[in-house]
């Protein structure tokens, strides 16, 4: 059985600590690829919506300029731009060998990331009230499917980096720690990308 | 697995490369100010009376501009080992922008040359 | 965990061994084993529907079991046959070829490889509960929305399964090739089928995604309630078909691409001589992958897009034909003036060029959005599409087989016997569908289940039909040569054709579990070549004899695809019988046990993507001694 070395002083703790091994390059690459591949997949999803937006059975079914509300979705734009900003802190103390302030900054990424998911399903439960639900109409099952799909990245993410967070509790920083951190804020950051086209095109252009 | 080809490092290497960090933090810092300014903009200009044909385009432009700043600058695309990770993203976006376009439309209005 | 190849085992322990493996090498076995299962199922379904065919007014099988034939026949050779065989290929030699010890990934393979086999089951289980899915292999919605029963289910959610699996294969590979290639393998010194794998991998991570959007979409109408393509809802079944032809067109380059490398490395082999045109060979191959990408509205023709968006994917369609016009003509090129061996796959390479060439004739001529009015829904479509995939990817199968099988089995396929089957197979190919271009052009329709009497039809179906058993009788004598090369079992040594030019060939045989006792230099295209002309023979190493890790195997791919496979039946079932649900299942029992099943299902794939993620999985190491113990025996084996 292969060892690990942990907690690495800081002297010999690598540049690049997430590509420092084989493993973290193939890791780093393959999940970049991964990401590609979820533009396109995102990009469906987008373009699905797009053609189903305001398409709706009858008259008395909500449309998107009567149903989004602004203020609320700025709320949860803030929140997940600053939990991308904080972990960007997170690998920032990861490269700096610094373990408890890396666990830190992930911590107050995951409260975010929850507190983004809160008011989203806060959302949600709003719109099923006035009667937009995933089965009402062509529209809202196009909605659901889009931002549930964005939601349920943000679901796997809070789990990810939760556990990411209790078992490296009791392990401490090493190179493998860092690819598999490394490869958790990628994903992070991925998932605000997608919110950012989001929250225009969906909600300031459906406004409009 | 635990191979680590990393030379010791001398102090002032150290020095040296947590200055580096905490400049580039600065940067990130800067372009998360600046992503904050896009989406109040954004949000400022959905929410006024400014006609729809104007806001558009410059709404989109600016979730480009974020979107760029979060690859580039949070994503550390701009680093140095990143040649595959932009090809395939932007490979990845001008497909997804193909499909979407081409699917408005195709789908949403259907032949509007005429 | 490292076994040597002396010790004997029992047939549990080889049964653990294979089903925990992450070895590419019998990762690459299993593909082969279950793909070839499944590519004779679509078989079996391809000659019932011929026997169908061969004389008009046939009630052999009845309209229903027509729409399901043809369905699984489509649905099971693409996906369960045709790629999975090609990933055989890959995993067996896309990481000797490139000098590598296993994939980037080596769990992910094996999910890979699981995910594929239980969602191929879980789509012919749909057999034995309740029919088949009958909406052909394209399901578009507003057939699949209507199919009574549960067969469009079985398609949705085994598609779902083996696509993820799809997916991830073709993340491993492309990652694979960008990081783990031997010092000196800079890419434009990458054998053609390493490149053409590249390129295909690329191609499936842009267009799986989009087949998963539309298959969840599918999903979700079928099973969920909502409304995508209800049309009384507000839905619009067209995003069906562009979803699935964004993922099906550029599916068929994922794999015509791999059979272009295959046929590649055979051409310089057995002429001899370098690949002619090799950087205009790459360059055509990423070309033809982009193009594949922007062409997939010329299947959506008579939809009624409009004259402009015909016109833009009209031209773009007939793009496509320059680049592959160049690798033709520089594999004429290669076996112009080289000393040719017709080896079986040899054979089938030759073969290849021109039955290939009028497949993709045929496909210029849809190109033209006129003209395709005429052609669609017509024999002519069929035809052409079978000229390419079976001309194109079977014949690649084929020869890849023959060609690859020492580097798989430590044997070699009886010649004799294959270059029966070769004649049997490709006369039989061309009597089955040379006539159905004809029979399209006198007006017959395609996915009909019988014609009429009179029609001057009887002949050239008739025609037909003989064919198919042709190339049936063909595949039965691959078989038999098969078992007897099994059963014989004479073992081969390096480079087992004698004028390999590759990696992959200056390996011992049979292939140490760790590929490589010291890492390959590589010093220029062909670098196994190379070495036999200019050096001595065999490879340099690039490295010193040193304690290298190899990662762990393990049962979890296993439980998390088989997670999926049983929350499958909880979807398949959750509609029935609910007052929300379609036409199709709203009238069945409902089952209120397909709830939990859907949970638990889920439950077991998300825990042990948890314990796969909280247990630390360093590799083992293969040791010094051990590498030098095994040199010191293949040394006393060469003398």
């Amino acid at each position: 059985m292969a060892n690990m070395e942990y907690n690495v002083p800081s002297e010999r703790w690598p540049v690049h600590p997430e590509t420092a091994t084989a493993e973290g390059k193939n890791k780093f690459v393959g999940f970049w690829i991964f990401l590609a591949g979820e533009t396109v997949l995102f990009a469906s999803l987008f373009a699905t919506y797009l053609a189903l937006k305001d398409s709706v059975p009858s008259d008395d079914h909500l449309l998107a300029s009567e149903l989004f509300h602004l203020p609320l979705a700025f709320v949860m734009t803030m929140l997940l731009l600053t939990s991308s900003l904080t972990s960007v802190y997170a690998i920032y103390h990861m490269r700096n060998n610094n373990f408890q302030k890396m666990q830190l900054w992930l911590g107050i990424t995951a409260l975010l990331g929850a507190g983004f998911l809160a008011l989203e399903i806060y959302e949600f439960v709003v719109y099923v009230g006035l009667g937009h639900t995933f089965r009402s109409s062509a529209f809202g099952s196009a909605f659901y499917f889009l931002i549930g799909t964005h939601g349920f990245h943000v679901i796997v993410g809070l789990i990810w980096v939760t556990l990411l967070i209790l078992r490296n509790a009791n392990r401490g920083m090493s190179v493998y720690t860092a690819a598999k951190v490394n490869t958790f804020t990628l994903y992070w950051h991925f998932i605000d990308v997608v919110w950012v086209f989001i929250f225009t095109i969906v909600y300031l252009l459906g406004v409009l | 697995m635990a191979e680590m080809n990393q030379e010791v490092m001398t102090k002032s290497q150290l020095e040296y490369l947590r200055n580096q960090r905490t400049k580039e933090m600065r940067h990130q810092l800067v372009s998360f100010g600046l992503m904050i300014f896009l989406t109040f903009m954004a949000f400022i200009l959905a929410a006024s009376d400014v006609p729809a044909q104007f806001t558009i385009p410059i709404v989109l432009g600016f979730a480009f501009i974020q979107v760029i700043l979060q690859f580039f600058y949070f994503m550390h695309m701009k680093d140095n080992g990143h040649d595959f990770a932009k090809l395939l993203i932007m490979t990845g976006m001008y497909f997804a922008i193909a499909f979407v376009v081409c699917m408005i439309y195709i789908v949403w209005i259907g032949a509007p040359i005429e | 965990m490292a076994q040597t190849s002396t010790q004997k085992k029992g047939v549990g322990s080889v049964i653990w061994e294979y089903l925990t493996t992450v070895d590419h090498k019998k990762i690459g076995i299993l593909y082969l084993i279950a793909g070839g299962f499944f590519f004779a199922l679509g078989g079996i379904e391809a000659m019932l529907i011929r026997l169908q065919l061969a004389v008009p007014n046939n009630d052999f099988l009845s309209a229903g079991l027509y729409n399901e034939m043809i369905t699984m026949h489509g649905t099971t050779m693409i996906f369960l046959a045709a790629m999975p065989l090609l990933f055989a290929f890959m995993n067996a030699v896309v990481p000797l070829q490139i000098g590598a010890r296993d994939l980037a990934f080596p769990f992910l393979n094996s999910m890979g490889v699981w995910l594929f086999i239980l969602g191929g089951i879980f789509l012919n289980l749909s057999w034995f509960m309740g029919g088949a899915p009958d909406a052909g292999w394209t399901s578009y919605a507003s057939l699949s929305i209507d199919s009574p029963g549960h067969g469009v289910n079985f398609y949705a959610l085994g598609l779902q399964i083996t696509g993820a699996g799809t997916l991830m294969t073709g993340i491993n590979f492309a990652t694979t090739i960008i990081t783990m290639r031997a010092p000196g393998m800079t890419y434009m010194r990458m054998p053609l089928f390493t490149w053409t794998t590249l390129v295909a991998a690329i191609l499936i991570v842009f267009a799986f995604p989009p087949l998963t959007i539309g298959v969840f979409l599918l999903i979700f109408d079928r099973m969920f309630g909502s409304n995508f393509f209800i049309v009384e809802a507000g839905g619009n079944t067209i995003i069906w078909e562009h979803l699935f032809w964004i993922f099906g067109h550029p599916e068929v380059y994922i794999l015509i691409l791999p059979a272009f490398g295959i046929f590649s490395e055979i051409f310089s082999v057995f002429a001899r001589k370098r690949l002619f045109g090799y950087s205009a060979m790459v360059f055509a191959t990423l070309l033809i992958g982009f193009f594949g990408f922007m062409v997939w509205a010329h299947h959506m023709f008579t939809v009624g897009l409009g004259p402009t968006a015909n016109a833009i994917f009209a031209v773009a369609t007939m793009a496509i034909a320059v680049p592959t016009g160049i690798k033709i003509f520089n594999w004429i090129a290669t076996i112009w003036g080289g000393s040719i061996e017709f080896t079986t796959p040899m054979l089938y390479a030759v073969a290849f060029i021109p039955s290939f060439v009028m497949g993709g004739v045929t496909g210029i001529m849809q190109a033209a959005a006129p003209a395709d009015y005429q052609y669609h829904d017509s024999y002519f479509i069929v035809a052409h599409f079978h000229y390419v995939i079976v001309g194109g990817v079977v014949f690649g199968l084929l020869a890849g087989l023959h060609y690859y099988w020492p580097i798989m089995f430590n044997t070699m396929l009886n010649e004799v016997l294959g270059k029966i089957t070769f004649v049997l197979f490709v006369f039989g190919f061309h009597l089955t569908f040379l006539i159905q271009h004809f029979l399209g052009l006198w007006g017959m329709p395609r996915r009909v289940f019988t014609f009429l009497d009179g029609q001057g039809y009887n002949a050239a179906n008739m025609i037909s039909t003989v064919g198919a058993f042709f190339m049936a009788a063909g595949v039965i004598i691959l078989l038999i040569n098969i078992v007897m090369t099994l059963v014989k079992n004479e073992r081969v040594g390096t480079d087992p054709w004698g004028d390999g030019r590759t990696l992959e060939w200056s390996l011992p045989l049979p292939v140490p579990y760790y590929n490589f006792a010291q890492v390959p230099l590589v010093r220029g295209l062909d670098a196994y070549w190379i070495e036999k002309n200019e050096g001595d023979g065999k490879m340099m190493p690039a490295e010193s004899i040193e304690d290298f890790h190899m990662p762990n195997n393990s049962i979890i791919p296993l439980i998390m695809s088989l997670g999926l496979f049983i929350a499958s039946f909880g979807a398949l079932y959750f509609a029935d019988g609910k007052d929300w649900a379609i036409d199709a299942v709203s009238a069945l029992d409902a089952k209120p046990w397909a709830l939990p099943v859907l949970v638990i299902g889920l439950g077991i794939t998300f825990v042990s993507m948890g314990v796969r993620s909280w247990k630390d999985d360093l590799g083992y190491y293969v040791t010094k001694e051990e590498i030098k113990k095994d040199l010191e025996e293949l040394e006393r084996g060469a003398k």
